[in-house]
């Protein structure tokens, strides 16, 4: 019986061989670029308008197009055309847009097309798809992004809610002109309204594979973007590959460092350059970056635990550790995100108390909690809105709460518990109970003791949280959000009064001043007027904290020197179509790596 | 016989209502909100609405447990929340999964430590059977999540003699499948050797044994011919009640080696309060079971007539 | 006749306690004894307050073990510069009062509803093996984690749910021996005497099925500590970071770091403690077990 185990254990070294390091292990005549990603998560629906999670956006956005698409090297973040020849023109009253299709879009071969030919994408298919978007029964989740900003669409939906058929039923606002050409009224002045014709949320789709594939619509995609569905495993692997026809090509501009860096070297060639991408799914962080390090995989997010194995940061950036220099390459760009403290406005202690939410604003030490907790990814910031959107701190010069033990205990004996005496413990609601957020707390809990004051936490799952801070039984929350666009205003909503619980207000709070500005200011242009409201709203925010803005997020990772064209998209996210790779090099793979 | 057998079937549909209830309260009432983890901080209180709505979430709860009462009788389980899959399907992927990554490690552990156990309840009192037993109750010590972290680094990461992660199905991902059974057979092998040691020992107790040895017969074959054939009843049934979790996979290994089976499938649905699939699963499993412990009692009353005569 | 004259008094010492004597002559169980007892020992100071804090911080950042520094630093620290040496003392508390509790939920549960059933017989033994086969229909980790989900984080939720599980294998053992001695005549005697069910149950037939409580127990106990580790993986259970579930969840990532200390601290804590549960498991299984105290 012991010879079974002895011969399982040769099999095992037999095949042990013949795993290797580096690529991958399949021969061809000529090397096809095959990038080797991963997700971590299972996505949820391949249908547009059926999904809320980035999961599946990360899919969608390389099997469909939407109209607009986030200018890949430039920043600030930009809309420029996807789909169309230009930018939509918009009417003198400021109300009409006018939108112009490309004429070479095509939508992949699929059997839902007579004959399995795809064909051109035309404006039918545009309005096809943005009725789904609006359609009440289709579209439960994502709504809210474009919700009343053209005319006739609230109304459109309520009818398909009642059981109206949506192709018997027009949009009172999106008129079609011919094949290519169509224009959409909007129901007031709003320059933000073009933001969601950006996101996956309203890709275009072919009636011909709604029709055919009826449920199973969700799991076959039939779209016009870089990449198409080679193999689709919801939990295992699914392999994307290209798209002959894709009408895309590389931006000829970005900022201006990208000549110099080579990002620019493939300006005007026609897209995608990757032949396949596989995407395992792989949940488990630690597995995914054995896999990098030892050249399976071209691409790794880094979180705390990794960062600090391969990275360094200093004044300039982030670095690689000397020995992985030239191994690997390293990246970091800011997030669209804010992370936050909320203030119950309705509790009895915080929500009633402004010097003691000040004492705590001036308790934390956000700047060496990164530093100690987040190998410094994080940057601290003074405003609601991140860094790098126009009308943040950089433009408004908002001032917020920096980490002073002394002002804080000053704030304590205003707030009437001087050295914390008689100051009840205040309860912290996490969103999650990871590593990550345990340590926070305990970081933040030490920080604040030194004031007199005491934290407790209470960590929980994320739809736990939810129902929590709606039933409005809490005192802190922790929250963060992530720009939806690249526009202040959705961050700024945050604090708007009528966006109150279960809307993303969860401090409940709502300040009349604040609301007016805001409402004067959401519509406004980029510009030194809306940046003066601003300031404003940042100085009421600063004086009542209904929330203590604490840090934005800074992704970082790292590629394999086979890797090019690569640069930290935070809109695009999985920018695929834009890659290109060495196919002999990722076969030779890492040397002397570890 | 045939009586003792209505009635045994009989029995399970109390059960398997049983199992209904109280998945049905324990999830629909307690945990996840699925409509909440789906819309996330762009609730509106519409939205959210609409969505329960369309979940069938806003009917009353008995309904809702009435609905899940005829699925199960249907065997319609109904589409997942989060990706609209029939749970058929979801369920038959995965399993196809589950199932290698747990069968092939059960079969040849079956074999392995029952051999191995033989030898043991051989050599019992001797410096092997210690060695042997202070070995197992060491591999026993480890909990099941260090081996997975420990040996996939230095197995799959350092040494390179595994893949870290990764599945594929069909021939080719073997080799994915090697180093988490290794992780199984070695979790597995202590409890089971051990137990299956104390009821050949067991036996070795019985007149039948001191008889046959009496006549002469070398202990080899004792053990072989007679503890072994004996020994098997109890080893039948205290194996044929772990099967039905055969199908549940291992839900640790499949997250941290990326296999797409159902115990993975299992946690996620429990973290985004994915009820269809929840209680489709719990109920498949459990009628699994039900029918598993209704085989072996029915084949012990088969076996030993005394039994069905209460 | 005279009558018989025992020259010298027959010295009835019961199997039990012959077994017992033997057990602890040997020496792998007398160590085991002075493992755990120590395991208790730190667990008893911890409730009492009287461990070192580990919470506070004696170093910077990771630290490897180093023998000059302290005692705190002797197996290194951690990300906050916690001591790993303090960090598995609170956890050695927190695993032993979850071991102690667990048990002390699971075994009186299973022992009465078993006693119950089995004496009884009809509808109260019938709704019984109803509620226990519905619960063994079920994966052990889904009830556990829906019962934390009803009680919260922390670690009397987990122990409750574990307990609430973990009852239906004892009630099991003891509703068959229960069933097998009712009818013995030992029991029969007794009842003509007039003893009541009660008495009957309590002082003639449990002590009979005394060892399966005891060696079923020692198995709790050890399935209780490991389950920790699991539970707290999957974010339920303790969440202050004083238990070696939160360790060993945090090796995962720390080890890629070559951060090996944490881990090997607290394997090596658990690995004592289990190994010696284990130990003394078996050697009480060997003593108390009926069947082998006949040979």
């Amino acid at each position: 019986m012991r010879f079974i185990t002895l011969a399982l254990l040769c099999l095992v070294i037999a095949c042990g061989d013949s795993t290797g390091k580096g690529g991958t292990d399949t021969p061809s005549a000529a090397p096809k670029k095959i990038f080797q990603f991963m997700r971590q998560e299972a996505y949820k629906s391949l249908d547009p308008v059926k999904q809320f999670d980035g999961a599946s956006a990360e899919l969608i956005q390389n099997v469909y197009d939407s109209l607009l698409e986030y200018d890949y090297l430039s920043r600030p973040y930009r809309m420029v055309p996807n789909l169309l020849t230009k930018m939509p023109e918009l009417s003198a009253d400021g109300l009409t847009y006018s939108f112009e299709l490309r004429s070479d879009v095509r939508f992949v071969d699929d059997p839902c097309f007579p004959g399995g030919k795809g064909r051109p994408l035309v404006t039918d298919d545009v309005i096809y798809s943005l009725k789904r978007f609006a359609h009440g029964s289709l579209n439960v989740k994502s709504y809210t992004l474009w919700q009343g900003a053209v005319q006739g669409m609230n109304e459109f939906r309520e009818q398909t809610q009642k059981g109206a058929d949506m192709n018997k039923l027009d949009i009172a606002g999106i008129k079609k002109i011919d094949d290519h050409k169509f224009t959409i009224t909007l129901s007031q002045q709003n320059p933000l309204a073009l933001f969601p014709l950006a996101a996956s949320q309203t890709a275009i789709v072919a009636r011909e594979a709604v029709e055919k594939y009826g449920a199973e619509f969700e799991q076959h995609p039939v779209g016009t973007g870089p990449f198409k569905i080679k193999t689709l495993q919801r939990r295992g692997v699914t392999i994307l590959e290209k798209n002959p026809t894709y009408h895309g090509t590389y931006p000829s501009e970005g900022e201006p460092s990208d000549e110099a860096t080579g990002l620019l070297a493939a300006r005007g060639k026609k897209l995608p350059f990757i032949d396949e991408i596989h995407l395992p799914l792989i949940e488990e962080p630690q597995p995914a970056m054995l896999k990098f390090l030892s050249g399976k995989m071209d691409w790794v997010a880094m979180d705390r635990d990794n960062f600090a194995k391969m990275g360094f940061k200093d004044e300039k950036g982030f670095h690689l550790r000397p020995e992985y220099v030239g191994k690997y390459e390293i990246y970091s760009a800011q997030m669209l995100t804010t992370e936050y403290w909320s203030f119950n406005q309705k509790d009895k202690l915080v929500g009633k108390n402004k010097a003691l939410r000040q004492a705590i604003a001036y308790g934390l030490d956000i700047p060496t909690m990164l530093d100690k907790l987040e190998n410094g990814r994080g940057v601290a910031i003074k405003s609601i809105v991140p860094p790098d959107i126009a009308g943040s701190e950089r433009d408004t010069k908002a001032d917020g709460y920096s980490h002073n033990i002394e002002l804080a205990k000053q704030k304590l004996i205003e707030a009437g518990f001087p050295g914390g005496k008689g100051l009840p413990p205040i309860t912290i609601e996490y969103r999650a109970s990871t590593t990550r957020t345990r340590q926070q707390f305990e970081w933040n809990r030490a920080e604040l003791a030194k004031a007199g004051i005491t934290l407790l936490a209470n960590f929980q799952t994320f739809s736990a949280y939810l129902q929590r801070i709606e039933s409005g039984n809490f005192q802190v929350g922790i929250s963060g959000w992530q720009a939806d666009y690249p526009d202040a205003e959705n961050f700024y909503a945050l604090m708007y009064g009528p966006n109150k619980r279960p809307g993303p207000n969860e401090a409940d709070w709502s300040n009349p001043e604040y609301d007016k500005l805001y409402e004067q200011s959401r519509f406004m242009p980029n510009g030194p007027e809306r940046f003066a409201l601003f300031a404003r709203m940042n100085e009421i925010l600063r004086e009542e904290v209904p929330a203590i803005v604490t840090y934005t997020q800074i992704a970082c990772g790292l590629r394999q020197n086979w890797v090019k064209n690569f640069k930290r998209n935070v809109m695009i996210d999985v920018p695929f179509k834009y890659f290109d790779m060495d196919p002999a090099a990722q076969a030779k793979g890492i040397q002397g790596a570890k | 016989m045939l009586a003792y057998a209505v009635r045994r079937v009989l029995y399970t549909i109390p059960v398997l209502l049983g199992v209904a209830l109280l998945v049905f309260l324990l999830f629909n009432t307690v945990g996840e909100d699925p409509v909440r983890v789906a819309l996330g901080r762009h609730a509106t209180a519409q939205s959210i609405a609409e969505l329960r709505a369309q979940w069938g979430l806003d009917k009353p709860v008995p309904l809702q447990f009435l609905d899940f009462l005829g699925q199960i009788v249907t065997f319609d389980y109904g589409v997942s929340f989060n990706s609209g899959e029939k749970l058929s399907k979801l369920f038959t992927q995965g399993a196809a999964v589950s199932l290698w990554l747990t069968v092939p490690p059960f079969v040849v552990g079956f074999v392995v430590n029952i051999a191995f156990g033989l030898l043991v309840a051989y050599y019992r009192g001797s410096f092997f059977d210690r060695f042997s037993t202070a070995i197992l109750i060491m591999t026993m010590s480890i909990s099941y999540l260090v081996y997975i972290i420990g040996f996939q680094y230095f197995l799959g990461y350092r040494l390179e003699l595994f893949p870290v992660s990764g599945y594929e199905p069909g021939f080719e991902g073997l080799k994915y499948l090697l180093l988490p059974w290794l992780i199984i057979l070695t979790v597995t092998a202590g409890e089971d050797v051990r137990m299956y040691r104390t009821m050949f020992l067991d036996e070795t107790q019985a007149d039948y044994v001191r008889t046959a040895r009496a006549k002469g017969l070398s202990e080899p074959a004792v053990l072989v011919r007679h503890v072994l054939k004996n020994a098997m009843i109890p080893i039948v049934t205290y194996t044929m009640v772990a099967i039905p979790f055969l199908l549940m996979g291992a839900f640790l290994m499949e997250r941290y080696f990326s296999l797409p089976g159902v115990g993975d499938l299992m946690i996620s649905s429990i973290n985004s309060g994915d009820f269809p699939v929840l209680k489709g699963l719990t109920m498949v499993l459990a009628i699994a079971y039900s029918a598993m412990v209704l085989l072996t009692d029915l084949i012990y009353a088969w076996v030993d007539p005394r039994v069905s005569l209460r | 006749m005279t009558e018989p004259t025992i020259s010298q008094p027959i010295e009835h010492v019961s199997p039990l306690r012959r077994g017992l004597r033997q057990l602890m002559r040997r020496r792998i169980v007398q160590f085991s004894l002075v493992v755990l007892a120590l395991y208790v020992l730190v667990a008893l100071l911890g409730i009492v307050g009287l461990l070192p804090d580990y919470q506070e911080r004696v170093g910077t950042g990771y630290q490897p073990p180093s023998f000059d520094g302290g005692i705190a630093v002797i197996l290194g620290t951690d990300v906050f510069g916690r001591s790993v040496l303090y960090k598995i003392l609170a956890g050695t508390r927190t695993a032993m009062l979850i071991g102690a509790m667990v048990p002390l939920i699971a075994v009186p549960i299973g022992v009465s509803l078993g006693a119950i059933a089995g004496f009884y017989g009809g509808k109260i033994d019938a709704f019984i093996v109803w509620l226990f086969s519905v619960i063994s229909s079920l994966p052990y980790i889904l009830i556990v984690l829906a019962i934390s989900f009803v009680l919260g984080k922390g670690m009397v939720a987990i122990c409750v749910a574990m307990g609430l599980v973990g009852w239906v294998g004892l009630c099991r053992l003891v509703r068959a021996e229960l069933i097998k001695h009712r009818e013995r005549e030992y029991v029969l005697a007794a009842r003509l005497l007039g003893a009541s069910d009660a008495v009957l149950i309590f002082k003639h037939i449990l002590p009979n099925v005394l060892h399966v409580a005891i060696i079923t127990a020692s198995l709790q106990v050890l399935g209780a500590i490991k389950s920790e580790v699991i539970l707290t993986y999957l974010g339920v259970g303790i969440q202050d970071g004083s238990s070696w579930g939160t360790m060993i969840s945090d090796a995962s990532g720390e080890l890629v770091q070559s951060i090996w200390w944490p881990l090997a601290g607290v394997v090596t804590a658990m690995f004592f403690v289990i190994y010696a549960l284990n130990v003394l498991g078996d050697a009480l299984r060997d003593a108390l077990d009926p069947k082998l105290l006949d040979r």
